[in-house]
């Protein structure tokens, strides 16, 4: 019996929160198919992070050059671990889950599903339910337990943070043959204010007012990780520049969030943010069309909010 | 230097989809060229324009690809080439990937060019497929493509904003994210004289065994409608925001 | 040699230097023109004639600022009395004894004078009036020719004066006329005084003359054709060869090949013409949208850039030679091009008929062919090329406002209609302006009208594809139109979106699609006047927005006034209104474009325009993009409550009686 394989990726030495997903489905799934788990992490750093979770074995390839994601050598490395018998490998769908998955499947000549937001067993065989077309349907597709690679969409289901002991195994760091790391270039390193490459959007309408409580706005944005936003009047306002304007005229966005404020939602402005990821809108009337496309509402006074929930925030991360 | 680019078209999210006994009618779709590819035949594009390279435009005979050929042709590269054989609409990226896999290997491309995904590729991305089955040196997830000599810099997107840039030797194959530019317009005239002018390359060949996922069912997940409410409440709405996005992972630690 | 003799030389050496300089340039400005592009321009001479009458004559766009005006027309007139002061000074002294007579000769002093108050009043104009459209205009070139100007009417003036001494000590003939040229005459009393009279004296002092006059009159005539003031020449001719095909029409025939002007000889020889023929007097520049809003593009500029890149190349000899710099994006901008609106209020407001927008839209269709255009309006010329609409929506969408409708509307392919209604994409497709889409069916209905449109069948007009210069996409957009249009049986068509309007009316005649076709004002006008519908006057003031491509394209300002008078509504004019209407910003494709460079947007000015108008709360429009620009600047003014967008057709559903005025948003809250 093969393992169920799951490939951890390591954010600041710490088993990612996408990652621990996948342990939690390959347990309930191993369990359900009698599999155990194994877990693949790279890096120095490895070797700590992997020793407590719930798996059976862990693999660690402890190179340097892994310290960071290396294409050709996380490739490599995973293809050595797959000497050991596997039956099923769970990779999160990032940058990593991109290059590795379809690779390693070809190499391997397994079964692929990409983009999966669920793993179920139906009777003998894995069901994943995967997300195609961007978003608009989705597939239910049969995965062989005898040689498959999935992607799976981070945040698909909750980590039950579980512990465990697994037997750790060290696999030999193989060598870069073809690619070389260069340097890497931090998040924050030389970008100026790109509304369009924000994950979190504090996007400001007319409600803001008056351009003093723009700072409101920015000390939110700031407790988020986020950039502000704005529509269309606050540009011609001349309270932000054109650089920050969603919409038709202005950007086209598609953040993780988008949080609007006092934005009623005009055509112009729905057609360039409706494809944020969450969209949650504050607006004192109920009836603005922005909650057409909203997630989440609220007819809440943005003004009183915006410290609030930055005070929030803050507390929650200090 | 010898760079390709493979490219497909999709269908057009644009219209509605609709799903007929849990598959799409893809005979009756309108498709439109994949937008990843679109950036990918950019980069390629830019690179020629930057250092010179030889670029050939590649797709597998789906249906009606000619368009999007001659469009790639007008936009300005060297050729374009369709695998053409007995192949439908259905075609599996597996399958696709082994067609364009085996072209790419007869035709030694120093650098292979594609969009890092597509709205369809349920069964593995074709730019890690088709590194995979060739054996060759490949990354995802690429902007900022420059090419010296026999080997390829580029930059890889981790998440949250980071990134790194990588040399690599070729051949290679590159999943591009974006181009440095959007992809550049092409007038229909353009497109028209090229129609006149130009030939699409054709390369017979037919797909052999490749693993399969087996497709229940497609279906319409839950639709949103309009946004679940709150109230007015300031607390009880930061509250809920708080919670949201704690629980879709979204707040910094 | 007495001066007699020095001044024949001095003349005929003059004609023959300044006329050979002269037709050199004129022979090197034919040869250029000679190698751009045809166009048609010699039909319909009476109404040629006309025009010129109207324009050179009558001045009667120059008179639309009255001060600048005069003052054009004191010195302008001055040039053809200048022809009697020529002949006089010629003939007295090649043909000793030659005089003009009793009658002309005291015109020239009166000319002298106006010419002089022509003067003061254009110094006047630029050191104090300062306007704003002469920003960017070679100022310095102005005064000079203003300067030589003044030598030219003093040196008449003091040549006159010595000339009665001249005749009698030097010529030895009888100066009839000399207390005709009263202001000669006046001067001649001070060299009286001097005792400047003697032969030499009065030989000097006529040299000095008849050189400040003569000599600068023929220097001018080298130095003309090199510098703006050749319109005294070529704006006749320019005006004569206007553009007298209908208006609308950015193209009079498809493009042989392309309509992309990448060298000077992709110009038309009357779009070369057209650069020698400014002035630079930035008229254009006033009214230009783009200009006020704060955007690098003045169509003045954009002559004149022109102008000096062609007169680089003509000097280097490397005209249409293809590894000049491109125009496109070089000597022009790519911001400058792509700002334009199109709205025409440039070749509206240009005294000597430039036409800026062809030339635009021409160096647009260069930067698209490379490749480069805006990346919104890249987005929809693709939705337009995939799904029609510039909305990126599937095409079975576009009759969906017609949907659960309590009216039925006819597929006109299907069965034959009185009235074919070409709806438009905004119409059509923007959620605010469907309503009113729904109303003008109601409207029809209550009517009896007989109508019906084409469902799927219609796509975009492609009127602004092809300003924004895809006339692949345009072609394509209006053979579709075509097909679907050729299919329906109807008896008259109308459309709801002025741009629309335009591209059926007259864009689709060289694609052979020959009809009548008509906006809806006029179509309701219509049917009121001929009682089908019945109205209860409204009672309300408010003013109305000509939409650019309703009444400077397509000349269609009445209509929509007679309406608005039957409807029962006080109209208060804007200052800027009928065809001298200010653009909302839409036009040209710039509707979809980022905004990033405009600091004041033309719709925020317009409605700022309106708001100055004493009592009026309501701006009307007539046009679906002016509905979505007009009611976003007033949310974004936050002027909601003191301004009230409303279209026709919400007034024509009042006052007919299918909605109340509250339904309507006629009553301010």
């Amino acid at each position: 019996m093969g393992h169920i394989l799951v490939v951890a990726e390591l954010e600041n030495g710490r088993v990612s929160d996408p990652s621990r997903e996948l342990i939690t489905k390959a347990r309930e799934l191993g369990e359900q198919v009698n599999r155990p788990v194994a877990v693949a992490g790279f890096g120095p750093a490895a070797a700590d992070a992997l020793q407590n979770l719930d798996a059976d074995d862990a693999y660690v390839v402890k190179d340097d050059l892994l310290a960071e994601y290396h294409p050709e050598l996380a490739e490599a490395a995973l293809l050595n671990i797959l000497q050991n018998p596997t039956d099923l490998v769970l990779v999160p769908n990032t940058t990593m889950g991109m290059d590795l998955g379809a690779s390693v499947a070809a190499r391997r000549n397994w079964s692929m599903v990409a983009y999966c937001t669920d793993l179920a067993i139906d009777g003998e065989t894995v069901v994943a339910r995967s997300q195609v077309y961007g978003g608009k349907l989705a597939a239910e597709v049969e995965v062989p337990l005898t040689g498959a690679v999935v992607t799976v969409i981070p945040g698909s289901w909750p980590s039950d943070g579980r512990r465990g002991s697994p037997t750790m195994h060290e696999v030999s760091a193989p060598s870069a043959l073809n690619m070389t790391r260069r340097r890497v270039i931090e998040a924050d390193a030389g970008n100026d204010v790109d509304i369009t490459r924000a994950d979190i959007l504090v996007s400001v309408g007319r409600g803001i007012q008056d351009p003093d409580n723009l700072e409101l706005a920015e000390e939110l944005a700031a407790a988020l990780g986020g950039m502000v936003s704005c529509s269309r009047p606050v540009v011609d306002a001349g309270w932000l520049p054109r650089s920050r304007q969603v919409g038709k005229s202005g950007k086209t966005v598609k953040p993780k969030v988008y949080l609007a404020l006092g934005i009623s939602g005009a055509p112009e402005h729905l057609q360039g943010m409706k494809d944020a990821d969450l969209i949650i809108a504050v607006n004192s009337d109920a009836n603005a069309p922005i909650f057409d496309v909203a997630h989440y509402g609220a007819t809440a006074d943005m003004l009183e909010l915006m410290p609030i929930l930055t005070e929030k925030l803050q507390g929650r991360a200090g | 230097m010898k760079i390709a680019v493979l490219m497909k078209d999709v269908p057009d999210l644009v219209e509605d989809l609709e799903v007929e006994d849990g598959a799409l009618p893809l005979d009756e779709m309108s498709f439109v060229p994949s937008e990843w590819d679109d950036q990918a035949l950019e980069e390629a594009l830019l690179i020629k324009e930057e250092d010179g390279a030889d670029v050939t435009a590649v797709a597998v005979d789906t249906g009606d690809v000619d368009t999007m050929l001659y469009t790639a042709l007008a936009k300005g590269v060297d050729r374009a080439v369709k695998i053409v054989g007995d192949f439908s609409r259905s075609l599996t990226n597996r399958q696709r990937a082994q067609l364009l896999a085996r072209y790419c290997q007869n035709e030694r491309f120093d650098l292979i060019l594609t969009g890092v995904q597509a709205i369809d590729d349920l069964d593995g991305q074709i730019a890690g497929l088709v590194a995979g089955l060739m054996g060759i040196g490949h990354a995802s997830v690429v902007r900022d493509v420059h090419v010296a000599q026999d080997r390829v810099r580029f930059v890889q997107e981790y998440s949250g904003g980071k990134m790194a840039e990588f040399d690599l030797a070729c051949p290679a194959l590159l999943g591009i994210q974006a181009a440095r530019k959007p992809p550049r317009y092409v007038t229909i005239a353009k497109v028209r004289q090229v129609q006149k002018s130009a030939e699409i390359d054709e390369v017979e060949d037919s797909v052999g065994e490749t693993p399969v996922v087996t497709v229940r069912r497609l279906y319409k997940p839950e639709s949103g409608g309009h946004a679940e409410m709150w109230g007015d409440d300031v607390e009880t709405v930061a509250n809920h925001i708080v919670a949201i996005l704690e629980e879709k992972k979204l707040l910094r630690g | 040699m007495t001066v007699r003799t020095v001044l024949m030389i001095f003349t005929v050496a003059m004609i023959l230097v300044s006329g050979g300089l002269f037709m050199r340039r004129l022979a090197t400005l034919i040869r250029v023109m000679k190698g751009a592009r045809p166009a048609q321009r010699t039909d319909r001479l009476g109404a040629r004639v006309q025009s010129v009458v109207e324009h050179v004559l009558l001045h009667r766009r120059m008179f639309r600022i009255t001060y600048s005006g005069l003052l054009h027309y004191l010195i302008f007139s001055g040039f053809v009395v200048l022809l009697i002061d020529i002949v006089e000074t010629v003939g007295e002294i090649f043909f000793p004894g030659f005089t003009v007579g009793r009658v002309l000769a005291p015109l020239v002093d009166i000319w002298v004078l106006l010419v002089a108050l022509g003067i003061l009043m254009a110094l006047y104009n630029r050191l104090v009036i300062r306007p704003a459209r002469f920003h960017g205009s070679d100022e310095k070139d102005a005064y000079l020719i203003l300067g030589l100007i003044a030598a030219i009417i003093v040196g008449i003036v003091i040549h006159d004066s010595f000339f009665p001494f001249v005749a009698r000590e030097v010529l030895h003939v009888a100066d009839p006329v000399a207390r005709s040229h009263f202001l000669g005459w006046a001067l001649s009393r001070v060299w009286l005084r001097l005792g400047w009279t003697g032969p030499t004296a009065a030989s000097i002092g006529y040299a000095v003359g008849y050189v400040m006059d003569m000599g600068v009159v023929l220097a001018f005539l080298a130095y003309l054709p090199y510098s703006k003031h050749f319109h005294i020449f070529a704006a006749v001719p320019n005006i004569f060869l206007r553009n007298l095909g209908p208006k609308g029409a950015l193209l009079a025939q498809p493009p042989e090949d392309t309509m992309a002007i990448r060298t000077f000889n992709d110009f038309t020889w009357k779009d070369l013409l057209d650069l020698y023929t400014c002035t630079e007097c930035g008229r254009c520049q006033a009214v230009c949208p783009a200009h006020a809003a704060g955007q690098p593009l003045s169509p003045k500029m954009v002559i004149l850039k022109l102008r000096d890149a062609l007169n680089e190349q003509l000097a280097a000899k490397t005209v249409g030679n293809a590894d000049t710099p491109p125009i496109a994006g070089q000597v022009i901008s790519q911001d400058e091009l792509w700002a334009c609106t199109t709205c025409g209020a440039c070749q509206e407001a240009c005294p000597v008929f430039i036409e800026h927008v062809p030339k635009i839209v021409g160096l647009r269709a260069a930067l698209l062919e490379d490749g480069d255009i805006e990346a919104n309006a890249q987005k929809v010329l693709v939705a337009w090329d995939r799904q029609g609409n510039s909305f990126g929506q599937p095409a079975r969408k576009r009759p969906a406002w017609a949907k659960g409708l309590d009216v039925p509307i006819k597929d006109a392919r299907k069965e034959p209609v009185d009235w074919l209604w070409f709806v438009g994409d905004f119409a059509a497709l923007d959620p605010r302006v469907q309503r009113l889409s729904q109303l003008i069916a109601r409207l029809l209905h209550q009517a009896g009208v007989d109508f019906g449109i084409l469902y799927e069948g219609e796509v975009n007009a492609g009127n602004e594809a092809l300003r924004i210069g895809e006339y692949g996409l345009f072609e394509t957009l209006a053979q579709k139109n075509i097909q679907a249009l050729n299919q329906a049986q109807y008896q008259r068509i109308f459309t709801t979106d002025p741009h629309s309007l335009n591209a059926l009316k007259n864009e689709y005649q060289k694609l052979g699609f020959h009809r009548e076709v008509r906006h809806y004002t006029e179509a309701f006008l219509e049917l009121i006047e001929t009682g089908r519908l019945t109205v209860r006057p409204l009672s309300m003031r408010a003013t109305y927005h000509d939409p650019c491509y309703l009444g400077r394209w397509n000349g269609i300002v009445e209509a929509p006034r007679r309406l608005l008078e039957r409807l029962g509504v006080e109209l208060v004019e804007m200052p800027r209104h009928g065809v001298q209407s200010f653009c909302c910003g839409a036009g040209g494709g710039r509707i979809w474009m980022e905004e990033t460079n405009i600091t004041d947007r033309p719709a925020n000015q317009r409605i700022r325009e309106a708001m100055t108008l004493p009592d009026v709360h309501y701006f009307v429009v007539a046009c679906p993009k002016d509905v979505s620009m007009f009611s976003a600047s007033v949310t974004a003014m936050g002027v909601e409550n003191a301004l009230r967008v409303v279209d026709m057709a919400e007034l024509l559903a009042v006052a007919v009686g299918l909605e109340t005025a509250e339904d309507a948003a006629l009553i301010s809250s």
